[in-house]
């Protein structure tokens, strides 16, 4: 079994619409390189120039935050689920 | 890619009852359905807890993103009220504009409430500006 990715509307322009993306294990920045590898320049909407993860991208490895785990270096496993989740906000002014 | 949303008249009536509960805050939520008929309304949490500003908490995110999977649905359109302003995307709805869904703005300065729905078109999901493009809102019943 692999590594699921749910993929947010956002970034689906890159996947060819799909919101699933199907990727093996590794690390968080090992599942973006596979990412990037299979859906050029998603990578690119994910992390910045310096390496990190976009400080409005939330990332949860199954029902954890990654950001609360080892974020770009947790370990993500055959049959565990990644999803991709967009800061949502916005203002009156 | 759907040009608008239509709603019966009880989901507009719970997305205007959850965003007048908040105030004197923002309200915001999520909206929940297939293709452009909106079924479910998802009431959050305004993690910003600001008249002026709407933030949804990641992890409440998660699980109604979680939900909607569940439930066979696909996320429909975000909405937020503006407590005393017109329902049109701020420069800030727009900078921070991210999912490519609807966004329903609902105007509490008016009665009944105003509802919008406005698609925000970015070159680059974190673009700080970008084009606002309207789409219709069809309330039935």
């Amino acid at each position: 079994m692999a590594v699921q990715v749910r993929i947010p509307t956002v970034f689906r322009k890159y996947t060819a619409d799909q919101a699933t993306v199907e990727v093996a294990g590794g690390t968080i920045a090992d599942v973006i390189d596979q990412l990037e590898a299979s859906h050029p320049g998603l990578k690119e909407q994910l992390m910045t120039a310096e390496g990190e993860l976009h400080r409005f991208v939330n990332v949860y490895v199954n029902d954890e935050d990654a950001r609360y785990l080892e974020k770009l270096e947790t370990k993500v496993s055959e049959g565990d689920t990644v999803s991709l989740l967009p800061s949502v906000a916005g203002g009156s002014s | 890619m759907t040009d608008g949303l239509n709603l019966s008249r009880s989901i507009a009536d719970e997305m205007i009852a959850h965003l007048r509960a908040g105030r004197p805050n923002e309200g915001c939520g999520l909206l929940a359905g297939e293709d452009a008929l909106v079924t479910k309304v998802i009431r959050m949490t305004n993690a910003a807890a600001s008249p002026m500003r709407y933030a949804l908490d990641p992890k409440e995110q998660f699980s109604a993103y979680r939900l909607i999977e569940d439930g066979g649905l696909s996320l429909a359109g975000v909405f937020h009220s503006h407590t005393h302003t017109e329902a049109y995307p701020s420069p800030t709805d727009v900078r921070l504009a991210s999912e490519d869904v609807p966004y329903v703005i609902v105007s509490l300065a008016e009665d009944p409430p105003v509802i919008r729905a406005f698609r925000i078109v970015k070159a680059n999901w974190t673009d700080e500006t970008g084009e606002i493009v309207e789409v219709p809102v069809v309330i039935d019943g």
